[in-house]
């Protein structure tokens, strides 16, 4: 018994002292987390079991292979990697050269792709098309005119920068290698959520993912906010860019009553028939005085209850409309070459920089802070004073506080909970979590650590507790499947088929994440669907090779083949119950036969997307014409069965069987769980 | 009235392909049990429209003699005056007008069969649209802990055992609030998608299904296999019908949108006879805080919308009238005052319309006082003078002829408004 001890006591020994001397070879950046350690053992995992649940929550999906190394490289070097994000990504760099949206800035963006009215009233303006053509603001009565207008200027349709947006995240989610980076950012976009159909938001929010969500994803919460505050995108998206101060800080009751005798006047005028210079001067004046506007209270309210303190975390409706005038002003610097750039610059030119600076106007970036549209009385939110003529700091200390709120600690710890542990994480985890983020400055690295390595993060009842979203679903499909992703677009209509229409939720909540709200009989169909049709290839632009996964290893029966490619899809689960139930559907006999011989005797259609609008985004995607389409699809379909056959030398059936069975696999319960 | 066992041997069993697993198993389990159903045909259906985002109740039916509101909203007011716009809001008695958009809901009115509320919403003075979402559809507007939807409740007190799985359905991506909890309820985005179908390849699509039910069957996911299970009766039953050529009849013309293509659904469900009893839809658009627009622009379009799909759907079921009864509903209303940005802020009180051939229409129900400041929640809003529960509970109790409102509606025992004929 002593003896037995002590060679456990050794063991350990050398179990701790391993992550020790690693330490050395590690850089500055990850000193800090070398002495964590998984406490997987106590929850009964076996190392491989441990290995196989964290690539469940910190990554898109595991790759084939990818749990042996992690167990190779340790699982707390590996974690510290991840969270480290500086792993090289050479060949997703290579893949996302074309998508050339990637390397342009919001001003070059917002005068590069515009939407067919933006098109029309351009090519109006510089005479390409006849103004007073009754049917001007029809695009496609005037395609070819624009068309070449177009090339002339470098103009280009703004949905093709929607379609880069789409196609950009699939393919990094799919092969980036800092995992945890990308599902943070995906976990941020949603917090911080921008729809990018809302008015003029579409084209910032390339840049405010890539370059306000995802460096800051794994940095401390308050650079988050305010990085956001700030960005064009939410600025937009929640109107706060038109939040000003009520004309001349009368007060609303005021402003309205001016506006309303002009009203009035112009009124009395029309009557008269009176619709001279002076009634034009009237209008004139009331639409100055209208855009002069007031408040809007949408990103006030928002950035409390969604953004930080949470919906019950302690404010009231006076401190909802106090935090709005704390941001009027905040907004955006203007950046639209043909409209609102001119006025802006002749104040800068005619007062100066400098000068305009001290008086409090702040240009940084795409932010501008217009102290002339700041409210300037004293305010009181969550019983702090701002007091008057407190500029652009007290918006920034309005959002410090709520950073550093207990609340927020609480509301924000809780949803990274609830993303990498389970649908309802418990208090004590919560607390810890908590804990850590107000002592480490919102500081989101040691926040998941202190997670990660408790022991609640590793309980059964976590493991494959959560229910893949549409979006894990089929980015975990792909990466299981070590599949080359050509056509992005054509995944993306079936995350959104499936429930999940990425960068579309119109709500500033984002999509809820729980179980119930992915769950539902249509959306299941659909995932179901999504797995015979991905895996029998008919999805356009998505091939893998099913024999290559199983290193060209035939299997000897269909039980084999099942036994086989449920390990190789869901590692390390347990697949018994699964293999027994599929057994006797599988094993007919002439089922090879009756399928290859109904798949022959129909043509092999592929899918097609719903909307004529993803129409057009398939024929940019494949590049070839919408009528070509089909045809070259399944030519290549054809030419990928064939190839494949002669690999592994078998018939076009075993080709068949082996889809069916990697379909059903993808579509089962098992699958949609993570 | 027919036994379940007869409903079977009476041909009905023709609806159900024996391709994908064979009868639904709730049919055969009730074969077993022999016990007694009502006929699916003539069970009423109660069809509800969740417009989210908050509808500005005060500019889809404006109380237009109100100079009070014409001084708040300098920019969105709108006149019934002859001659003073183009478009002038239709006077419906004198006092309220409603938006020029919604000139289809102007018969409905007349002839007596629409209804409107108005200064309704929830007690519950929370300005969150999410909150408040949650609550009117869990039916509890001080309890966030409600597991289950009003509807969902309502399906369990329809007093007749014996459902399909169509008997309450949501057209939507997602199973909303209102359809949580114990009883079967499904979500369809589309109903030509509702089926395991790999394209030209039906031998595989059968046995994928039949491989599928299986495996949903036996995992241990409760919430996996309980809608597998219910997605694979609902495939069963939808098996023949045929969901692609759908005409809708006596003309109606659905608006090519997400409500017209949701309505025309229902109404599709709804002439299946496949036993819906409770259907729900939604649509988004509503939170204008931001160029509202008046007899044009976002507001106009959706009211627009509304009432042009509701019209067609309307239109469209014109020989199961007698059985429908529609009724909208939306979170809170908004500010009188209109705000800096030519839109209206998160407020209160907002109105609903209720259709149907048992409806008191013709009538803008609830009280809607005086704008003045001292009336008004907060002194900015309009004050809801009708609790959402008072109109919800008898629409239910008088359509679905459901009277167990401690059920339906906890904490609730207040007084019915009179929405309802008798």
């Amino acid at each position: 018994m002593k003896k037995y001890s002590s060679v456990v006591f050794i063991l350990f020994f050398l179990i701790g002292i391993v992550p020790i001397l690693s330490s050395f070879t590690n850089t500055d950046s990850l000193e800090q987390f070398t002495s964590i350690k998984f406490p997987y053992k106590k929850a009964g995992l076996t190392e491989r079991q441990a290995a196989a649940h964290l690539l469940s929550r910190f990554t898109f999906g595991a790759t084939p292979n990818q749990i042996d190394e992690v167990v190779k490289l340790g699982l707390e070097k590996w974690f510290e990697q991840q969270i480290d994000a500086k792993l090289p990504d050479d060949s997703l760099n290579v893949a996302l050269a074309p998508y050339e949206t990637l390397n342009l800035n919001n001003k070059q963006l917002i005068n590069t792709y515009l939407n067919s009215g933006q098109l029309i009233n351009l090519a109006i303006k510089e005479g390409v098309v006849p103004k007073d053509s009754a049917l001007h603001f029809e695009y496609k009565n005037h395609k070819t005119q624009i068309d070449s207008f177009m090339n002339e200027r470098g103009l280009k349709q703004q949905q093709e920068l929607v379609r880069q947006l789409i196609g950009q995240k699939i393919i990094r989610a799919a092969s980036t290698n800092n995992q945890l980076q990308e599902v943070l950012t995906s976990f941020w976009y949603n917090h911080f959520n921008v729809d990018v159909t809302k008015d003029n938001a579409t084209n910032y929010v390339i840049c405010y993912e890539k370059d306000v969500i995802r460096p800051n994803a794994l940095g401390k919460f308050e650079d988050l906010l305010i990085a956001t505050a700030k960005s064009p995108a939410m600025l937009t998206y929640l109107d706060n860019f038109r939040s000003v101060a009520s004309m001349n800080n009368q007060g609303p009751e005021a402003a309205a009553k001016i506006l309303k005798d002009l009203y009035e006047q112009q009124q009395q005028m029309r009557a008269k028939g009176d619709t001279g210079v002076k009634y034009k001067e009237l209008g004139n004046r009331i639409n100055y005085l209208k855009n002069q506007q007031g408040l809007n209270e949408n990103y006030a309210r928002e950035i409390m209850e969604l953004h930080t303190l949470g919906v019950d975390g302690g404010y009231t409706q006076t401190d909802v409309t106090n935090a709005a005038k704390v941001l009027t002003g905040w907004t955006i610097f203007p950046m639209n070459d043909n409209q609102g750039l001119q006025g802006i610059q002749k104040m800068i030119d005619k007062v100066g920089i400098e000068k305009l600076t001290q008086q409090g106007y702040v240009h940084d970036g795409d932010f501008m802070f217009a102290i002339n549209k700041h409210d300037q009385t004293e305010k009181v939110v969550l019983g702090n004073t701002f007091p008057v003529k407190g500029g652009v700091d007290e918006g920034k200390k309005l959002i410090n506080m709520l950073a550093h709120h207990n609340s927020t600690a609480h509301f924000i710890c809780k949803k990274l909970a609830v993303r990498f542990v389970s649908d309802n994480p418990s208090k004590e985890l919560i607390e810890k979590m908590a804990t850590t983020f107000l002592k480490q400055d919102g500081d989101i690295k040691q926040v998941l650590t202190t997670m990660v390595t408790s022991p609640e993060f590793w309980c059964k009842n976590s493991l494959r507790e959560k229910i893949k979203s549409p979006f894990e679903l089929t980015i975990s499909t792909v990466r299981a499947l070590n599949a080359t992703i050509n056509q992005p677009y054509q995944l993306f209509n079936w995350v959104n088929r499936m429930g999940e229409k990425m960068y579309h939720y119109q709500a500033p909540t984002g999509f809820p994440d729980k179980a119930q709200y992915w769950i539902n009989t249509g959306s299941l169909l659909n995932r179901m669907n999504f797995g015979l049709a991905l895996a029998s290839q008919k999805i356009p632009g998505i091939t893998f090779n099913l024999a290559a996964l199983n290193n060209h290893h035939e299997p000897e029966s269909m039980e084999a083949a099942l036994t086989t490619y449920c390990k190789l899809l869901l590692p390390e689960r347990d697949v018994k119950e699964t293999v027994k139930r599929l057994l006797p559907l599988i094993n007919d006999p002439q089922l090879d036969s009756k399928i290859a011989a109904a798949g022959k005797s129909v043509k092999n259609e592929p899918e097609h997307p719903a909307m004529s609008n993803d129409m057009m985004m398939t024929m940019m995607d494949s590049g070839v014409k919408n009528d070509m389409k089909g045809k070259e699809a399944t030519k290549r379909n054809d030419t990928n069965n064939n190839k494949q056959a002669s690999l592994n030398g078998t018939v076009a059936i075993n080709n068949n069987m082996l889809s069916q069975v990697a379909g059903i696999i993808i579509g089962s319960p098992e699958f949609q769980r993570r | 009235m027919s036994t379940r066992r007869g409903f079977i041997k009476s041909g009905a069993l023709a609806l159900f392909a024996t391709g994908i697993g064979g009868i639904p198993t709730f049919i055969a389990r009730a074969a077993n049990s022999g016990k007694i159903i009502s006929p699916y045909k003539k069970s009423k259906k109660l069809v509800c429209i969740f417009q989210r985002g908050a509808m500005d109740g005060l500019m889809a039916v404006t109380p237009f003699t109100d100079d009070n509101l014409k001084l708040a909203r300098p920019n969105l007011f709108m006149t019934a005056a002859k001659g003073v716009s183009n478009s002038p809001l239709i006077d419906l008695d004198g006092r309220f007008g409603l938006h020029p958009t919604m000139k289809a809901f102007e018969p409905l009115f007349r002839e007596k069969r629409l209804g409107i509320v108005h200064a309704v919403g929830s007690p519950n003075n929370t300005r969150s649209h999410f909150d408040a979402q949650d609550y009117m559809e869990a039916g509890t507007p001080f309890n966030k802990g409600t597991s289950s939807g009003w509807l969902n409740r309502a399906v369990g007190l329809l007093g007749h055992d014996g459902a399909t799985p169509f008997q309450a359905v949501s057209i939507s991506s997602s199973l909303p609030k209102s359809f949580y909890g114990d009883n079967p309820s499904l979500a369809i985005s589309n109903l030509q998608d509702f089926t395991i179908q790999m394209k030209g390849n039906p031998m595989a699509s059968n046995m994928a299904a039949k491989s599928f039910e299986e495996l949903y069957d036996q995992t241990s996911s409760n919430l996996l296999s309980r809608t597998g299970k219910e997605s694979f009766d609902a495939v069963k039953m939808l098996q023949k019908a045929d969901t692609k050529h759908y005409k809708p009849a006596n003309g109606a013309v659905y608006p090519d949108t997400q409500l017209g293509n949701s309505l025309k659904q229902i109404a599709q469900l709804i002439k299946m006879d496949v036993g819906l009893e409770v259907a729900f839809t939604e649509c988004g658009g509503w939170d204008t805080h931001y160029n509202q627009g008046t007899e044009a622009g976002a507001f106009a379009r959706n009211v627009g919308d509304l009432s042009n799909c509701i019209n067609a759907f309307w239109t469209d079921i014109s020989s199961y009238q007698d059985e429908v009864t529609l009724m909208t509903m939306t979170e809170f209303g908004r500010t009188v005052k209109q705000n800096g940005t030519g839109g209206t802020d998160h407020g209160r009180g907002s109105c609903l319309f209720v259709l149907g051939n048992d409806v008191n229409g013709g009538i803008v129900h609830g009280n809607m006082p005086l704008l003045v400041k001292e009336n008004l929640e907060d002194g900015r809003d309009v004050p809801v003078t009708t609790d959402f529960r008072s109109v919800f509970s008898e629409v239910a109790d008088s359509h679905l002829k459901i009277n167990n409102d401690k059920v339906l509606f906890p904490d609730w025992d207040g007084k019915k408004i009179g929405v309802m004929k008798g």
